[in-house]
């Protein structure tokens, strides 16, 4: 066990052992993408691509030339290309829902993951993750309403002082504790997403009990690693664009797609890394370790069903053992 | 006595000499000179009154307008309560050529009410603040004369009414009439003596309080103007703001004394009162309206530049959070006032207030004499030119609005639209023409665009020629108003030339400052200065609706020989001789109504280059070719003159296409679309 291992580095050595994951669901994000953008590229291929106006966006951003573009009939509402690229976007969530379980799978697995274990573990945890999605749903879903409705009284109340910074000042405080309690909630499902697959729990209520409490119990411990990989996370968004601004070239769309790319493939990281993170404490925290019982003169029965996915140091279990999840420390 | 006290004092004193000294008194004309009809007895005292030749606020030896109007308003303001109450004696010489028997005032504060015009135009239509979704009760506004007298024929209080001239709304009051007990007779003059109390509303548009601020625009009882045979006096709509008089302004404002106050004009006293308050005197000349703000968190930078006729005060009252941006402020200020004076004429006042009101305010972007706001926040790097494009625009009203005094009720795009237009100019030479308004993070957008897609999201909606209250809607008064105006006087320069245009301008501006031309003046002024007989656009551009729109429809190329068989036959290599002659047709489309002859610059790829000239007058036509060569573009307007063009994509056709900038922006669109998605999938799973 890696009991004493930091979660934010255990965490990070699951993402780097199976870099393959955030490859497959880079391409799998830049694929639908593709999708998505595809009604755009159609659109503006047709106005843009006989006319010398257009040569001005390739000198810099020019927001006359795109104002004028979109206020084109022939380019067509907006909203029928923003609705593509939402609908693409809502279906690269529904597969990262439908695949995460495998990548928990593999993240707890000592050795590389088979690739019909991975799905196996897609498959088996699909309608228990579409579950836990539901109820995180609700839950986040009445938080984030609580909290935003707040914030937005909050400064609204501010805009009535005579601090014009005011109101900014506590919009962002607002966002900042908005984002700390959203990643508590976060956390408490990752949790319980990760005890779901790794116990084989059927009952995802039990998971999401359990998640709750340790969530709770240990809420600094994981809340910081959480934090910190989201920083990362702004860091190479920021540093991406930043890269993108200043060494690209206007005309070089080689450029702008490779720069863009690599911040997008680096942004999945952090995520990854927190599910990492959730998995690194399950294994310390709420995989219980539980004690062989004393050889009885009885005849051995059988072991139950091995657990979907072979812990790093597997424990034996013997009958009548209680869930690990059901377990308290 | 405090020494501030003696110093108010001497001013006080000295100011009064002055203005005695200066002043030139004309006795009320005699009642002959009226028209038989009106020929009654005299409506003034026998005593004299006159409108002040004082020249104090202006570098000028003599009066530059002709004035009309003298006020006298004694203002009390009660910050607590956001209530005005004042005296105001209006001086007013009859001028118009036959006697009067009535006057109209607009009561503008009315406005804020939820049966009046102006309200009812805002939420049907929208306006440039306030959307109405549910009425507030600290937006209402109120301006109440409680009396009126008039000199020579006594309290006429009784005679005020209510009157709504443009769509019989009974519930709008923000115009009353006075009808006289006895006309005044031409050439004299009637003095108005009005008590009135003020409710400002919390600020909807232009005027009102926010927070602890205050804007007083458009504050006062102030009469119509008598113009073309008959009085002018409309009510107050949502787009619609100002015209008047010039004259003489004397203002005392007594407000609190932490109070950090500005106002139009020139400030002559400023007298601390023993009740915590203070009462500052402004004297202006030759100017139509007057404007004043408080605010106790003003920080003050005062400067000095050099006019064309004399030293002009710069005073800019910056909000602390904006501190920062106060020198940006200066300097589009000092630009614009270099351009303004270069190509249109001088400027001839003292004085130059520049407001950054209160953020939210509803009081960003107006104009009023000598005093403007502008508008910023505290977040505005370097390269977003709003503050620039704001402040310079409204400056700009100082020549057209404040000097050039046109009929902003009727002919809005001769104050905005020719504003936009000289707005262009000035920030394409100060700022740059790709970059005048954004110039950040690599995102550029000019001035000149701006106008442009202003118009043509609303081109066919409206004519310019029309009243501003009459306009679809008010995004087709933005849009026609200040865009199209500023495309058409753009594409103007390409049918007179730019010089032309300028000379124009200039010669219009110095041929009626102090005046109320009119849209024919405007027109003609152009047409004489040219030389042109440009009848034929301004009936499309200004009093009609059409919408021009040319496109390219066709460039191709073909072999003359095509149907010969290729046997044999290689591909020339690149840099191999090609004998081969080729069909060229270039044709050329009218979309739309506006009719306007244009140049075509039609390419080959033998680099050579053949520009062709269509009248427009059918819908379409089409130039043929046979060359050694094939057409590889072709563009309407190459010199890029014609700012008036709905779309500017299709007025040029590349044979071979050039997908870059459709991958380009087609990538920006990935990155977010990719970008989103995995925010989506971060929080939701």
């Amino acid at each position: 066990m890696n009991s004493n291992k930091g979660l934010l580095s255990s965490g990070l050595s699951m993402v780097m052992r199976n870099k393959r994951y955030i490859f497959w669901f880079w391409l799998l994000n830049l694929t639908l993408a593709e999708f998505g953008t595809a009604a755009f590229r159609r659109s503006a291929h047709a106005i843009l691509d006989h006319s010398f106006l257009s040569d001005k966006l390739m000198h810099s951003f020019d927001i006359g030339v795109i104002v004028g573009l979109l206020q084109r009939p022939e380019f067509g509402q907006m909203d029928s290309m923003t609705m593509p690229a939402l609908y693409f976007g809502f279906l690269f969530f529904l597969f990262t829902a439908i695949f995460l379980p495998g990548v928990f799978a593999g993240y707890a697995s000592t050795y590389r993951l088979p690739r019909e274990d991975f799905f196996r573990a897609c498959g088996r945890n699909l309608w228990r993750f579409i579950r836990i999605m539901i109820i995180a749903g609700i839950v986040m879903g009445i938080f984030a309403g609580i909290l935003f409705n707040l914030n937005g009284v909050i400064v609204k109340k501010a805009t009535e002082r005579t601090n014009e910074v005011l109101p900014f000042e506590l919009r962002m405080i607002g966002f900042t504790v908005i984002f700390l309690i959203m990643t508590t909630l976060r956390i408490w499902f990752d949790l319980a997403e990760a005890d779901t697959v790794l116990n084989d729990q059927r009952a995802v209520r039990k998971s999401i009990a359990a998640a709750f409490k340790h969530t709770f119990r240990d809420l600094a411990r994981l809340l910081t690693p959480y934090v910190a990989s989201t920083l990362v996370a702004v860091f190479f968004l920021l540093g991406g664009i930043s890269i993108w601004m200043n060494l690209v070239r206007p005309d070089s769309i080689i450029g702008a797609f490779v720069i863009a790319q690599i911040t997008l493939f680096l942004l999945l990281i952090p995520r990854f890394w927190q599910r990492g993170i959730a998995v690194s404490y399950w294994q310390q925290r709420m995989l219980v370790p539980v004690v062989a019982a004393q050889a009885a003169e009885t005849t051995p029965v059988a072991a139950p069903p091995a657990p979907v996915v072979p812990t790093p140091d597997p424990v034996p279990v013997t009958s009548g053992s209680p869930s690990p999840s059901e377990e308290t420390h | 006595m405090t020494t501030r006290w003696k110093i108010a004092l001497v001013a006080v004193i000295v100011l009064g000499v002055a203005a005695f000294v200066t002043r030139k008194t004309v006795t009320a004309a005699p009642q002959a000179a009226a028209p038989a009809k009106t020929a009654e007895a005299p409506s003034m005292p026998s005593g004299t009154v006159s409108i002040p030749d004082t020249t104090l606020a202006i570098n000028s030896s003599t009066p530059m307008s002709q004035r009309i109007v003298h006020y006298e308003i004694d203002a009390k303001y009660n910050a607590a309560k956001h209530t005005i109450d004042a005296n105001e004696v209006l001086t007013y010489h009859n001028l118009t050529g036959q006697a009067l028997d009535h006057f109209p005032f607009h009561l503008y504060q009315n406005a804020f009410q939820p049966n009046a015009t102006w309200v009812r135009e805002a939420k049907r239509d929208g306006s440039r603040d306030t959307e109405y979704d549910h009425w507030d009760p600290k937006e209402y506004g109120s301006e109440e004369i409680t009396s009126v007298e008039v000199v020579g024929q006594g309290d006429l209080t009784k005679n005020l009414q209510y009157i709504s001239p443009d769509d019989g709304n009974k519930d709008d009051r923000t115009v009353v009439d006075l009808k006289l007990a006895k006309p005044i007779a031409p050439n004299a003059f009637v003095q108005f003596k009005i008590a009135f109390h003020e409710q400002m509303p919390e600020t909807q548009a232009r005027s009102g309080w926010k927070r602890d601020f205050l804007l007083g625009g458009q504050w006062f009882p102030k009469v119509g103007v008598f113009w073309h045979g008959a009085w002018n006096c409309h009510e107050y709509h949502a787009t619609t703001e100002f015209f008047a008089d010039f004259g003489v302004y004397d203002v005392k404002l007594t407000v609190p004394q932490n109070e950090v106050i500005g106002a139009s004009g020139i400030e002559v006293s400023d007298v601390n009162n023993p009740d915590g308050t203070k009462t500052v005197t402004y004297h202006g000349d030759d100017i139509h309206d007057f404007a004043w703000t408080v605010s106790p968190r003003y920080k003050i930078k005062e400067a000095t530049y050099q006019s064309q006729m004399g030293p002009i005060k710069l005073r800019f009252m910056m909000q602390p959070a904006h501190w920062d941006q106060v020198d940006r402020h200066e300097k589009i200020t000092r630009d614009t006032l270099d351009r303004f004076e270069k190509w249109y004429g001088p400027y001839p006042y003292k004085t130059l207030t520049v407001v950054d009101p209160e953020p939210d305010s509803a009081s960003e972007g107006m104009e009023y004499p000598t005093f403007i706001t502008g508008g910023t926040s505290w977040f505005m790097p370097q390269g977003l030119g709003f503050p620039e494009v704001v402040v310079e625009h409204e400056f700009g009203h100082q020549y057209w609005y404040g000097m050039v005094a046109t009929n902003e009720f009727e002919d809005a795009w001769m104050d905005e639209g020719i504003n936009s237009y000289t707005e262009v100019k000035v920030l394409d030479s100060i700022l740059g023409k790709n970059t005048s308004m954004i110039n950040w993070a690599r995102m550029t957008l000019g001035e000149r665009e701006e106008q442009q897609f202003g118009y043509a999201s609303v081109a066919d909606r409206d004519a310019m020629a029309q009243n501003a209250f009459d306009y679809y809607n008010s995004n087709s008064y933005g849009g026609i108003t200040y865009g199209k105006t500023a495309s058409v006087l753009l594409t103007l320069e390409g049918i007179i030339g730019e010089d032309t245009m300028a000379k124009a301008m200039h010669t219009y501006f110095m041929k009626y400052r102090f005046t109320h031309p009119t849209k024919e003046d405007f027109l003609k002024t152009i047409e004489e200065v040219s030389g042109k007989d440009v009848r034929w656009y301004f009936n499309q551009a200004v009093y009609g609706s059409p919408v021009l729109d040319y496109e390219v429809s066709q460039a191709e190329s073909y072999p003359l020989n095509w149907y010969e068989e290729k046997k044999d036959k290689k591909e020339p290599k690149k840099g191999d001789k090609d004998d081969t002659v080729y069909q060229t047709y270039v044709a050329l489309r009218r979309k739309t109504d506006f009719v306007m002859p244009v140049d075509v610059e039609i390419k080959f790829d033998n680099g050579e280059k053949i520009r062709e000239h269509w009248d427009g007058q059918s819908r379409w036509t089409r130039f043929s070719y046979q060359k050694k060569a094939k057409v590889i573009s072709a563009e309407i307007d190459p010199d890029h003159t014609i700012q008036l063009d709905r779309n500017d994509f299709n007025n040029s056709r590349v044979v071979e296409p050039n997908p870059k900038p459709t991958y380009k922006l087609s990538t920006y669109w990935l990155f977010v679309t990719q970008w989103v998605s995995q925010a989506m999938a971060w929080w939701a799973v």
